[in-house]
């Protein structure tokens, strides 16, 4: 606005070279900085007049928007007394939407004729991505002084799939203090920060429908839809202080942005088994650090996931290697980058392995599934499978004691424990021992046995206890067995062993018969025994007189009768006293 | 005289010979029906081990055709013999295992009582040795107790005859623990009252005739109690205290 000349000085100018300029040549021209602009961007329309102070036509903008002007100069030269002037006026124009511009011929009535400019094509192309200016229109709508947006790269995407959120405030206030504002909560979204830097507000101005603003970007944000469907953003809330200077304390303004809606798309059906959730324009490459080792030296296995993408979201991939391989947990390395165009970089997970044992181990494919945002497909990369030899390690190289580690035994499968075989210890179906009379009898028979036992004992002991009569029962026998040895000594002419035994017999069979010692065997017993029977004492008088032949005879050589008569006599005798007793 | 006893001689040798060709026959079949099952025939397997149950039996034998029946796919005669196994030999690890596996197909979950034991050695105590053995264990210890008993009886000794009678009524106990044991394992041995649904779906009426009000529907592999016979009907009773009338072609007795 400062170039306009001060109207004292452009009236005292034109009123002296007056006379002069109206010599001169008369010129009509137009011209534009520059032919070929980008969408929202700015032209410079100059129309010039030289020698000439006739008014003009203003040309036909051709569907440019006018974002400034028109601005007056006019300029003299004196040269060599000879003047010459010019008056221009020039705009500044835009186009919001791409193609070809016509800016018309600008007229003016020169004397009798009329002359023109030629009309100037202006090219606009598409311009760099610009936040869309419907949503500045409704929110001009609002208020056409202040108002915010939020601006959306997108409004379609797939689950997972980045876009870029904008909050925008617009003002046309010269002196403008953001008080608080409140981001809504993403819901539906994984929103990650990008950093603005320190200044926010754009240098540029923009122009909504014809309107000049001032426009600050507050906050950017790389949205990744979570789930399908229609995800809305709620409206931005903020309040702020206008018109503070120093002589006012400005008014608070409180205002509500748009809110915008994505349709976030669910993901085909037909995912391959080892897709995680990586959306994006996304690769993967395996890098081993070497495939020949020895034992116990350690592998940097790398695997990087690059592009652009929810990169962040990436996790370890799940590998498995050789049982006899030690890995550890993988190191993450990020290179990622979040800016207005999304989220870039990389993401590497670099594991350890340590094989522990020699031989070739092939390591499992890895293979990484990625949904692809260009072709709206999954696609999948599978690295070149890669085998690690293991040459025996080296025995001066100081190895630690490896102790294998011990893992639960995994249930894989469910089965029945496997059949019986060798002998089945068989027994014939349907017989039972028990109850059966074999059982009772082997149960009874003891008891029988041991009833038989008590009877017989009973009886023994009843026996025992009478031992007299068990002597006297047996006198007789006793007695015939000494005479038998009698007889025999009687055979052999052995007169002492003769009398000797059949003294012996007779005075035993008394001794048992009677239940008397050997020291109460004396005759005035016998006798007084014999005298309980009847006619005891005859028997008594026959036995003495015997046991005197037998004393005679053992001890004086004095035989009155021949042996064989003496031992019938004591037969004879032992048979009567036998019969005595018992009767 | 002596030629009847020869006769009678001559007549048990054949006997003899024959139960003892049978008892190496079966061995021998066993022996089959065990290969068979190993390289996957298990029907063959099934049927060597069933021709040799039809005159023997035994926990293992038994356990053995469950196992046929498992890998048939015949769930409710594997539980069927399988309970049977375990009903001679209760407490037995392997039959048991199998037997819970086999009961995860089946369709009908009744709350079970817990059964009241006395902990695992009681139950391998009790079922270590069937009736039999407690039978001729019961012979022995009532054969040592009259010998003690008789010999505390002869001796003369006070503190020996003491002795002897404390032995002798530890014996007596022992033979009563004895009979006490074979009686109760022969209960359990010879008690059908157990039974396993055998049809794929059995209504349960509340009457022993068609027609009837049904009561509740059981599936193959339950194992119910027979309370009641009656013309081709069984009254049975569930584990859970239900009861009703089923058709007994349904079902199997253990």
């Amino acid at each position: 606005m400062g170039s306009r000349l001060r109207p004292v000085v452009l009236i005292g100018l034109l009123f002296v070279s007056l006379a002069a300029i109206r010599a001169q040549e008369i010129g009509f021209t137009a011209a534009v900085d520059r032919n070929s602009i980008a969408a929202g961007e700015y032209v410079k329309l100059t129309v010039t007049l030289t020698n000439s102070q006739e008014r003009f036509e203003l040309p036909a903008f051709g569907g440019l928007a006018v974002v400034q002007g028109p601005f007056d100069n006019s300029s003299f030269t004196y040269v060599n007394g000879r003047m010459s002037g010019s008056i221009g006026r020039t705009w500044v124009l835009t186009a919001t939407s791409p193609g070809k511009y016509i800016i018309g011929p600008a007229k003016a009535r020169i004397g009798g004729g009329v002359i023109q400019t030629t009309p100037i094509v202006i090219e606009v192309t598409k311009g760099a991505e610009r936040p869309s200016d419907a949503g500045a229109a409704q929110g001009q709508s609002r208020d056409a002084n202040l108002f915010a947006t939020i601006a959306l790269s997108k409004s379609k995407a797939y689950v997972g799939e980045q876009l870029v959120a904008t909050y925008m405030l617009y003002s046309r206030y010269s002196n403008i203090e953001l008080s608080k504002y409140e981001v809504p909560k993403m819901d539906g979204f994984w929103a990650e920060e990008i950093d603005l830097g320190d200044t926010n507000w754009e240098d540029q101005l923009q122009t909504v429908n014809g309107l000049q603003y001032r426009v600050a970007v507050l906050k950017r944000q790389v949205l990744f839809p979570q789930r399908s469907g229609k995800l809305r953003i709620a409206p931005l809330e903020l309040s702020c202080l206008v018109n503070r200077s120093f002589f006012s304390r400005g008014s608070s303004v409180s205002i509500k942005s748009n809110s915008v809606e994505v349709n976030a798309l669910a993901l085909p059906a037909s995912a391959p088994p080892a897709f995680n959730g990586a959306v994006g324009e996304l690769d993967m490459n395996v890098k081993v650090d070497r495939t020949a080792v020895k034992a116990n030296e350690a592998i940097e296995l790398t695997i990087t996931y690059s592009g652009r993408g929810n990169l962040k979201l990436i996790e370890a991939p799940k590998l498995t290697f050789p049982g006899d391989f030690e890995a550890y947990d993988p190191k993450v390395t990020d290179k990622i980058s979040v800016n207005a165009s999304g989220m870039s970089g990389y993401r590497s997970f670099q594991y350890l392995l340590i094989p522990r044992h020699e031989g070739d181990f092939p390591l499992e494919p890895i293979s990484f599934s990625s949904f692809d945002t260009r072709s709206a497909s999954f696609r999948t990369v599978t690295a070149d499978p890669m085998t690690i030899q293991v040459s025996p390690g080296d025995g001066s190289s100081a190895t630690m004691i490896q102790r294998p580690s011990k893992n639960d035994v995994e249930v894989l499968g469910k089965d029945i424990r496997y059949i019986r075989t060798g002998d089945l210890a068989l027994h014939p179906a349907g017989e039972h021992l028990f109850g059966s009379p074999f059982w009772f009898a082997g149960m009874g028979t003891p008891a029988l046995g041991f009833m038989l036992f008590l009877a017989w004992r009973r009886k023994q002991e009843a026996s025992q206890r009478d031992v007299a009569g068990t002597r006297r029962k047996q006198a007789d026998r006793v007695a015939r067995k000494r005479l038998a040895e009698a007889e025999q000594a009687l055979r052999g002419s052995d007169r002492g062993a003769f009398y000797n035994a059949l003294g012996k017999a007779l005075h035993g069979y008394i001794g048992d018969k009677f239940g008397l010692g050997p020291a109460e065997t004396t005759d005035a017993n016998i006798t007084a025994r014999f005298l309980n029977y009847e006619n005891g004492s005859a028997v008594a008088q026959e036995y003495m007189k015997l046991m005197t032949a037998c004393d005679m005879a053992r001890f004086a050589p004095v035989e009155d009768r021949p042996r064989q008569q003496i031992y019938e006599e004591a037969v004879a005798l032992i048979g009567r006293m036998e019969q005595l007793v018992r009767a | 005289m002596r030629t009847r006893l020869l006769s009678l001689l001559l007549l048990m040798v054949p006997c003899t010979v024959a139960l003892g060709l049978y008892r190496v026959e079966a061995d021998t079949l066993v022996a089959q029906g065990a290969r068979a099952y190993i390289s996957g025939d298990h029907a063959s397997a099934l049927r060597l081990f069933d021709t040799v149950n039809t005159a023997f039996t035994s926990p293992s034998l038994l356990f053995n055709i469950g196992n046929c029946h498992f890998k048939l796919n015949d769930i409710p005669h594997a539980i069927l013999f399988y309970e049977r196994a375990l009903r001679l030999a209760p407490g037995d690890d392997d039959v048991q295992a199998n037997l819970d596996l086999a009961r995860q197909s089946v369709v009908d979950r009744i709350n079970e009582l817990p059964a009241f034991t006395l902990g695992t050695t009681w139950g391998k105590l009790r079922g270590g040795r069937d009736a039999d053995q407690w039978a001729r264990r019961s012979m022995w210890a009532c054969l040592i107790f009259f010998v003690v008993l008789a010999a505390a009886f002869a001796v003369g000794a006070r503190m020996a005859r003491r002795l002897l009678l404390g032995a002798s009524a530890l014996l007596l106990f022992a033979t009563i623990a004895c009979v006490s044991f074979a009686a109760f394992r022969h209960n359990e041995v010879t008690d059908d009252s157990a039974a396993i649904i055998m049809g794929p779906k059995v209504d349960v009426l509340s009457e022993p005739r068609t027609n009837t009000t049904v009561l509740f529907v059981l599936h193959k592999g339950t194992k119910v109690s027979v309370l009641n016979e009656s013309a081709g009907w069984f009254e049975v009773q569930l584990a859970n205290g239900s009861v009703g009338w089923l058709p007994a072609t349904m079902l199997e007795r253990i």
